[in-house]
């Protein structure tokens, strides 16, 4: 019995398996970067195109008085060419970077059950976890508002560092962005179709500009007397529970406690769908509102605004 | 796209290796029976009855070792490091030699690649975990700690983490914000070292 136990297995697959991986994760972690934006443990971040870093907006908790970390040991000086927290992403700029830009896979090429390896940088070294694409969806709106291609949601464990490393497959080809920034924690890859475009807004205009009413709502159900009083579609409506002051709603005459309805000809019942008609095709645009307020039926003329510039990171996430 | 021919030809395979490798690996992990620090793990380091196991599984001086076919034996702490969280044990075997580990070389590791976990987690004996290798932590060029992307639980501790081929790389030490820590073997062997040398410096204690 201990003969036989002390002969080394011969490990064909799975030792190819093993050394494709380990290979995966040297190639792309070459354009894996450490970005040093918060305190404590340094953020992932990947050189996507040349000089150009992108990284969870999230992860990046100052806008000054940003280094990087490159794969070759060098540290760089970078500048913060604008986020979007939209999107979770941010874009930094860096004057040289001796180190590969990302090999990036062909769009669409995420299938659920897929072999899948999340990279970070959270300090000198290039760290790995292994899992699965655990499910594929079409294109959604995060609570922010931003639009993301593709839902890719993952099997994988989160560590520091996750956020804004790339997740790669198993040919070292990077897949998306990762974050645990967008849906309560749970762990998320932004496809490589909507960081290249939110990288050109970014690089051409320093933010991605959203239209912004400056209220803040929730969706609760009307009582059936008043909907059926009012015809009302559906008994769904979005109450304002705040209103900036001087605000795009708050200027036209948008109280705390009016009922939205409808945004032009489009009947809202989540806020989803207001985010939705708020596309920056809508900044200086008159918008007619449907409200209802004590029981009333109301239409206001809201001009919408330009969402502001948040400008750092909530300090939380990995 | 893919036909029924050949879909799992490659995972078929994979699965029989892993088993191979499980199989291998669970003959030198051995059960360690403490009174008061309950069930953790131990690697059988030689044929002539070494056991190598973390400082906080072998707390007391006498243990009771459990090998992978049943057997149980009577074991005696020889040493204890506690800075490095290692300790040695003798079992007498009465004269049988006793199905030792292959050991492995962790500065070959590379980030990415597979690693097994054979242990006694939650008192199941002999429980597989397949990660891969988050991060070597170097200390002056040497690994200090393996960080593995592995699940692990209490009783995997003193446990053997192990390349593909079943080489002893780690001895599974920790759980550290979700990662398996493992001592390399590298330290390991310093350790043994010391203790047959009679060394006191490097912080062991002959028990």
């Amino acid at each position: 019995m201990a003969g036989t136990s002390t002969t080394t297995p011969t490990a064909g697959v799975l030792e190819s398996l093993s050394n494709d991986l380990a290979g995966a994760v040297d190639r792309a972690g070459q354009s894996v970067v450490a970005i040093h934006a918060r305190r404590r443990i340094p953020a992932s971040g990947i050189h996507w195109r040349p000089g150009i870093i992108v990284a969870a907006h999230h992860t990046i908790q100052r806008d000054e008085e940003i280094t990087i970390s490159l794969a070759d040991g060098s540290t760089v000086a970078a500048t913060l060419a604008g986020r979007d927290p939209t999107t979770d992403l941010a874009v930094l700029k860096v004057d040289e970077a001796k180190v590969p830009v990302a090999s990036v896979a062909e769009p669409a090429g995420v299938r659920v059950g897929a072999l899948v390896l999340a990279l970070g940088r959270p300090g000198t070294a290039v760290t790995a976890s292994l899992g699965v694409v655990s499910a594929v969806g079409g294109e959604w709106r995060t609570w922010h508002g931003g639009m993301i291609d593709q839902f890719v949601r993952l099997d994988i464990s989160i560590y520091d560092g996750f956020s804004g490393g790339p997740l790669i497959d198993a040919g070292g080809r990077v897949l998306g962005v990762n974050t645990s920034g967008l849906s309560r924690g749970a762990a998320l890859a932004i496809p490589v179709t909507t960081v290249n475009r939110v990288v050109d807004q970014l690089m051409t205009s320093g933010r991605v500009a959203r239209g912004y009413l400056g209220l803040g709502m929730q969706a609760i159900r009307l009582p059936a007397a008043l909907v059926e009083r009012l015809s009302l579609p559906n008994d769904i409506g979005l109450m304002v529970v705040s209103a900036e002051p001087d605000g795009p709603g708050d200027r036209a005459g948008i109280i705390i406690g009016d009922i939205l309805t409808a945004v032009g000809s489009t009947r809202v019942s989540d806020p989803a769908e207001l985010l939705a008609l708020l596309g920056a095709d809508r900044i200086g645009k008159a918008v007619e509102a449907k409200i209802i307020r004590a029981g009333e039926p109301r239409s206001v003329t809201i001009t919408v605004g330009e969402r502001p510039q948040q400008t750092r990171g909530p300090r939380r996430g990995k | 796209m893919i036909s029924e021919a050949t879909l799992g030809v490659t995972v078929e395979p994979l699965g029989r290796e892993l088993s191979d490798v499980a199989f291998a690996l669970r003959q030198s992990t051995v059960e360690i029976r403490t009174r008061g620090t309950g069930v953790g793990s131990g690697i059988v380091w030689n044929r002539t009855g070494t056991i190598v196991t973390n400082a906080h599984v072998a707390r007391s001086d006498r243990a009771t070792i459990v090998l992978s076919d049943g057997r149980e034996l009577a074991g005696i702490v020889t040493a204890r490091d506690s800075r490095r969280d290692l300790a040695a044990l003798t079992v007498d075997a009465g004269g049988d030699a006793l199905p030792a580990a292959i050991i492995g070389h962790p500065t070959d590791l590379r980030t990415g690649e597979i690693v097994l976990a054979l242990g006694n987690p939650l008192g199941i004996t002999g429980a597989l975990a397949l990660g891969v290798v988050h991060a070597v932590e170097q200390r002056r060029g040497a690994p200090r700690w393996i960080r593995a992307d592995i699940r692990l639980a209490p009783g995997n501790s003193g446990g053997p983490l192990a390349d593909v081929r079943g080489r002893v790389v780690g001895v599974n030490t920790l759980i550290a914000y979700g990662l398996g820590v493992a001592v390399p073997v590298t330290t390991v062997l310093r350790f043994l070292a010391d203790v047959s040398q009679g060394r006191r410096s490097a912080g062991y204690r002959a028990a």
